[in-house]
């Protein structure tokens, strides 16, 4: 097995609102390596978006410990946190979140422009045009999202995700907006992407597209568990 | 260019173009108040340059000495010996004159203001009274009969005068100090001078209280001096042909006056030597009146008054503007909340994403600034071709580069005024939205 890209351990968070705290997270324990695919499955509300946001760097573990590589980043300020989400993390999410007013290309090169170093007009094009085209999607590259179809529209996500040629890619339920056929295509362009030495999370109620990914997890009441091993 | 800034001009940018009409919108106001700051800054800048170039016309022109030589026979003597061969400092000597039929009553007598009536009876530029109250008229011409003749005040020169006082050429030409002075004297005369020999076109005969003949004058221009009565400019080696130089001390007519470039700053001093020589227990260098034109001391307060109003009603007007930009970009960010979580998970810093909306407002605050500029532009110079004649003021007037760069500082000012809220809102979303949509 090679060098793990993430390594968790002992990782909780506890939602503090109103009533009384509620824990989310109990000691979950995670390591994910290079080009493995891991799908983590569980009821809603059982906590898999909270642990996504947690390994992303959206928000902070209340308790544990979080490795990235050799680097421990469990109180990682947050100027380095958007560093690193900038430099390591690819994110999908269920719904797109493609800007309306920019076409396919733009909303592929957004991620290139986010103040994290600079990279000159023509190159971040030729950068988003390849990761289109990486989706099979290079001919829509003009076209704004109300012009393409929910497939379409996921798929210039995952290239949004992938142009920054992250080591880690996280995915929320990338398939929940969409049928079962357009669902396996972007479930196998994601998985594509650990043929490059990307890691992948997926989180999913989907078994049939869990069952896709090399490890399968159950998340339950905070506790991360194996499901089984996919061959 | 950091790549920051750029990032945030490229994104505001895109911000801007996609909400076309909302940005529109939050101009409209911001318009008005940045309007309002450019034309309080042109018309205070104008009415000031207006000011000074009636000052400078009338009086001198900033930083100016003015010496007013004491009244006695050799004065005007004096101030020729004195500004003789000197580029910087020139003599003005006044004396009254009538061109007209030989032998009559000027229509103006003592050289009023053409519409101003006059002629016949005691004229109280002769009229001198005694302790008790006691007047007496000693007009030379008291006893002639009134007709086709003006009077006027003639100034005689001993050099460029306009090198100190802006006088507007209207028709003809200026005198010549360069050429040898000639017999009969060129004459260059005010407006109301030129009103006068429009209205009356009398043989030209000029004479002078002392002068030993009566000359021909010649009218070679006409300027604007600003001044109200007839008067004119002549060479003054001109007029001396025709009159000895005394008669242009007569202290019952003259004035002498003598302006010098800041510069020039032992003249004054050379004067009181000549008068005390001459004064004796007079004192007449005592009674050298020295004034140094400062266009800044004599702006009326009036002006700063109007200028302050102007101004506190712009900044009240442009704060309504920049509440608008306010509200338009809180209205905004609750409509990008996604946006502007998805940037944060795309990696860019809250310092951004801050600077992304600031960069919008002030992109608008710009834009509306130009335009507004625009506007104040197309509108001096539509007042300028409308009113020009009317108001002398707008003649011609160039738009003031200080209401441009006011007009700038109010965008701007409004810009980071009305985008410093959302600026901070936006920069306070969190990421974790997104995954909870």
């Amino acid at each position: 097995m090679t060098q793990p890209l993430i390594r968790i351990t002992g990782l909780t968070k506890t939602l503090k609102g109103q009533g009384e705290p509620r824990a989310i997270l109990e000691g979950v324990d995670l390591t994910l390596h290079s080009g493995e695919s891991i799908a983590v499955l569980g009821r809603s509300g059982s906590g898999k978006s909270t642990l996504l946001s947690l390994l992303g760097l959206f928000d902070r573990a209340d308790g544990g410990q979080y490795l990235l590589g050799e680097q421990d980043i469990t109180r990682v300020p947050e100027r380095k946190a958007a560093a690193l989400r900038s430099a390591q993390f690819g994110f999908v999410f269920q719904r797109f979140f493609l800007l309306k007013h920019l076409t396919a290309a733009q909303n592929v090169a957004m991620a290139l422009v986010n103040g994290q170093g600079w990279l000159p007009r023509r190159k971040r094009k030729a950068r988003a045009m390849a990761a289109l085209d990486q989706m099979g999607i290079a001919h829509l590259a003009k076209h704004k999202p109300p012009r393409l179809s929910g497939g379409e529209q996921q798929r210039v996500a995952i290239a949004r995700a992938l142009v920054r040629e992250p080591r880690i890619l996280l995915a929320d339920e990338p398939t929940g907006a969409l049928d079962t056929d357009t669902g396996n295509i972007v479930v196998e362009a994601l998985r594509s992407a650990t043929d490059r030495g990307c890691g992948l999370i997926l989180v999913t109620h989907d078994h049939d597209h869990a069952a896709k990914m090399q490890r399968v997890l159950h998340l339950d009441h905070g506790v991360l568990g194996p499901a089984g091993v996919h061959q | 260019m950091s790549g920051r800034l750029r990032s945030a001009l490229i994104i505001g940018g895109q911000g801007i173009r996609a909400r076309k009409l909302r940005t529109f919108l939050s101009m409209i106001s911001l318009f008005l108040g940045v309007l309002g700051v450019v034309a309080a800054q042109a018309g205070q800048v104008i009415a000031q340059r207006a000011l000074v170039s009636e000052m400078e016309m009338t009086q001198g022109k900033d930083g100016t000495q003015q010496v007013y030589l004491p009244s006695h026979e050799s004065a005007s003597q004096i101030a020729m010996d004195t500004v003789k061969g000197r580029a910087d400092v020139v003599a003005l000597m006044g004396t009254n004159a009538i061109i007209g039929e030989p032998n009559l009553r000027p229509l103006n007598e003592g050289g009023m203001p053409i519409d101003s009536g006059g002629g016949g009876g005691m004229s109280g530029a002769y009229v001198t009274c005694d302790a008790y109250g006691n007047c007496t008229d000693q007009n030379p011409n008291a006893d002639m009969p009134t007709g086709q003749a003006i009077e006027l005040r003639v100034v005689a020169l001993t050099g460029d005068v306009r090198q100190f006082r802006s006088l507007r050429p209207q028709s003809g030409q200026w005198l010549d100090f360069d050429s040898a002075p000639q017999l009969a004297p060129r004459l260059v005369l005010n407006k109301e001078a030129a009103k006068a020999f429009g209205r009356y076109q009398v043989p030209a005969e000029m004479r002078f209280a002392g002068a030993t003949a009566h000359s021909t004058p010649r009218f070679v221009g006409v300027i604007d001096d600003g001044i109200g009565a007839p008067q004119a400019y002549v060479r003054s080696d001109e007029l001396l042909n025709w009159m000895p130089a005394d008669a242009l001390s007569d202290p019952r007519f003259s004035q002498i006056e003598v302006l010098a470039a800041p510069t020039a700053t032992d003249f004054v001093d050379i004067l009181r030597k000549k008068f005390a020589a001459i004064g004796g227990d007079q004192r007449l260098e005592d009674q050298l009146y020295v004034n140094v034109i400062n266009a800044a001391e004599q702006i009326p307060e009036q002006i700063a008054l109007m200028r302050w109003v102007f101004l506190g009603v712009s900044i009240l007007v442009l704060l309504i503007g920049a509440a608008g930009i306010l509200n338009v970009g809180l209205a905004t960010v609750g409509e990008r909340i996604e946006e502007f979580a998805l940037r944060r998970a795309v990696g860019t810093p809250r310092l951004l994403l801050a600077g992304i909306v600031l960069a919008e407002t002030l992109l608008t605050g710009l834009l509306t600034a130009g335009a507004a500029i625009g506007a104040g532009i197309v509108g001096l110079a539509a007042a300028s071709r409308l009113f020009g004649d009317q108001q002398p003021m707008l003649k011609g007037v160039a738009f003031p580069w200080e209401a441009g760069v006011a007009g700038v500082a109010a965008g701007l000012i409004a810009g980071v005024l009305g985008g410093l809220v959302p600026a901070a809102r936006a920069a306070r979303i969190p990421i974790a939205t997104v995954m909870r949509a």
